[in-house]
């Protein structure tokens, strides 16, 4: 009989480590991603978030179902990763070194070479120019982006009521238009 | 009569993200049906959004579990040096879900100590409650003080400055008049 | 398992704003104490003597007090009060054509400064500057009065 998340949760509580591999097989994906939209740095969104999966292991027994085993596992990644970024400056050449890197991995290209490429190429600015934003915008963003999360689920998960969600991802959006211009 | 574009612009992001009411929701569609300025605007907006969760998607397609969980694995078993679980107890227990408790917590430690003293009186930090005396002048006349801590008795005594009195004693003369 | 209703991070603003309540009343108090009504001053006027032995019952709770000054009787002449605004002179009339003129001149650590000036007439007999504690009092005495001596209890309180 397959478990549900919830019984693996349960299971996590009781400390068992395979289920945890198991939860950790389903999300870890989508925390790097989150966690790399914010750090823009591959070396250190992957140490973070498996950070993240490790604090989540040992605090699992606080988890108290408030909330899903996401949005509970998301806000440790955020605030380390709001915490590390705050804590750990790098510059905007090392960052596009980095990205640039990244690209070079990526497989063959699809049917519409150009817009592909032009796309990787905005998508390269973007990334850069959402790094010149505070790391709370970079998160709002970041999670309303990528996981299309509710502003009440952002909310939960950054620590900030629906109304500052939307605030903060205007701003954000005014922000990123300044600095991209015509790229959009 | 239309809506004007800044009014609408400030709601556009919602209405991209599906967060306002439908009341609302009508008036930014209408609103777009007419004005190429915000219908623009919203394009961007989807367009930061997808190209921002494409760059991503891509870049997390090609990181293998087996790895990931390695390096999890890792940290899990791992020994921590005390200093480190130290370190690592104080910013978990210090997050500001529980700062949030803290923050109160030590307001009213800090005023029950500071207030000790009216509730609990002769329980302060060495605060006297004997009144003080900062300076007397009386005008030629001999003036005495006296402190008793026990009754928190402070006197000023007034003499007249009579020859042959003992002006250190601190009890009054009482068939002497001072004035 | 039991689902939490609020997210503690939600609570962050009104419990800083509620922080800020506990904080703020006492720091406002003291702050505006200058430009409250001021401090309540009250002046008993006794007459302290070795006719007999008696203490008025008015003064009971001031008996410890008394017996540091080793009259044998106390008997509370009158009492009166007013209030002061900081750095305002109030005057007390006595007995026997004097006065005193206080004036509360700060607050500081849980204790009033006073500034006391007794008076025969306009002829200022003694000028002294005491720190009492608030709600506490201190006594001035010696003037000769109806065979027995003035002794005034000056206290001072904040509300």
């Amino acid at each position: 009989m397959e478990l549900t998340e919830g019984d693996l949760v349960r299971k996590c509580q009781n400390g068992d480590l395979g289920a945890f591999e198991e939860l950790s097989a389903k999300y870890y994906r989508r925390v790097f991603m989150a966690v790399l939209g914010v750090l823009n740095h591959r070396d250190d969104a992957m140490d973070v978030a498996q950070e993240a999966f490790y604090r989540a292991f040992k605090s699992i027994k606080r988890f108290e179902g408030g909330s899903s085993f996401y949005t509970w596992l998301y806000r440790i990644a955020m605030n380390l990763a709001i915490d590390f970024q705050r804590r750990r400056k790098r510059n905007a050449t090392e960052l596009t070194e980095n990205f640039d890197d990244a690209m070079f991995a990526q497989g063959e290209m699809g049917s519409d070479p150009y817009r592909e490429a032009r796309d990787r190429e905005l998508g390269g600015r973007l990334r850069a120019a959402i790094d010149g934003l505070t790391p709370d915008h970079k998160a709002v963003i970041v999670l309303r982006a990528v996981e299309g999360l509710s502003y009440k689920e952002i909310g939960r998960i950054v620590g900030c009521s629906e109304g500052t969600v939307m605030s903060r991802l205007h701003y954000a959006r005014k922000k990123l238009q300044e600095k991209l211009g015509s790229d959009l | 009569m239309m809506e004007s574009c800044a009014n609408i612009q400030e709601r556009l992001g919602a209405w991209v993200d599906g967060e306002l009411d439908p009341v609302a929701g009508e008036r930014v569609e209408l609103h777009l049906k007419q004005c190429p300025l915000c219908l623009g605007e919203k394009g961007r907006i989807e367009r930061i959004n997808s190209t921002l969760k494409n760059t991503l998607e891509a870049e997390a397609v090609n990181v293998p579990f087996a790895p990931f969980w390695a390096g999890v694995h890792a940290r899990i078993v791992e020994e921590r040096s005390w200093q480190v679980r130290v370190v690592d107890w104080f910013r978990l227990t210090l997050t500001p879900p529980r700062l949030v408790w803290a923050i109160p917590a030590v307001i009213l430690l800090l005023l029950g100590v500071l207030s000790l003293e009216r509730f609990v009186p002769g329980l302060g930090f060495g605060q006297t409650n004997l009144a003080s005396v900062e300076s007397i002048d009386g005008h030629g006349m001999n003036v005495a003080l006296l402190r008793e801590s026990q009754t928190k008795t402070t006197v000023i005594w007034l003499f007249e400055d009579h020859e042959g009195e003992n002006e250190n004693t601190p009890e009054p003369a009482p068939a002497d008049p001072a004035f | 398992m039991r689902a939490k209703t609020k997210t503690p991070l939600n609570l962050l603003p009104p419990t800083l704003l509620f922080s800020l309540w506990l904080v703020l009343p006492p720091g406002i108090v003291r702050a505006a104490e200058k430009s409250q009504p001021g401090v309540q001053v009250k002046i008993g006027t006794i007459v302290a003597s070795n006719e007999a032995d008696c203490l008025d019952p008015l003064l009971s709770k001031m008996k410890q007090q008394l017996e540091v000054i080793k009259y044998r009787c106390y008997r509370l002449l009158r009492e009166d009060s007013q209030r002061v605004s900081w750095l305002a002179n109030a005057l007390f009339e006595i007995p026997g054509g004097r006065s005193l003129l206080v004036m509360p001149q700060e607050y500081r650590n849980n204790r009033i400064s006073l500034k006391v000036r007794l008076l025969e007439g306009e002829k200022p007999l003694v000028d002294t500057t005491v720190r009492v504690p608030n709600r506490g009092n201190f006594l001035i005495g010696g003037s000769a009065h109806e065979g027995g001596v003035l002794i005034f209890s000056i206290s001072a309180a904040t509300p």
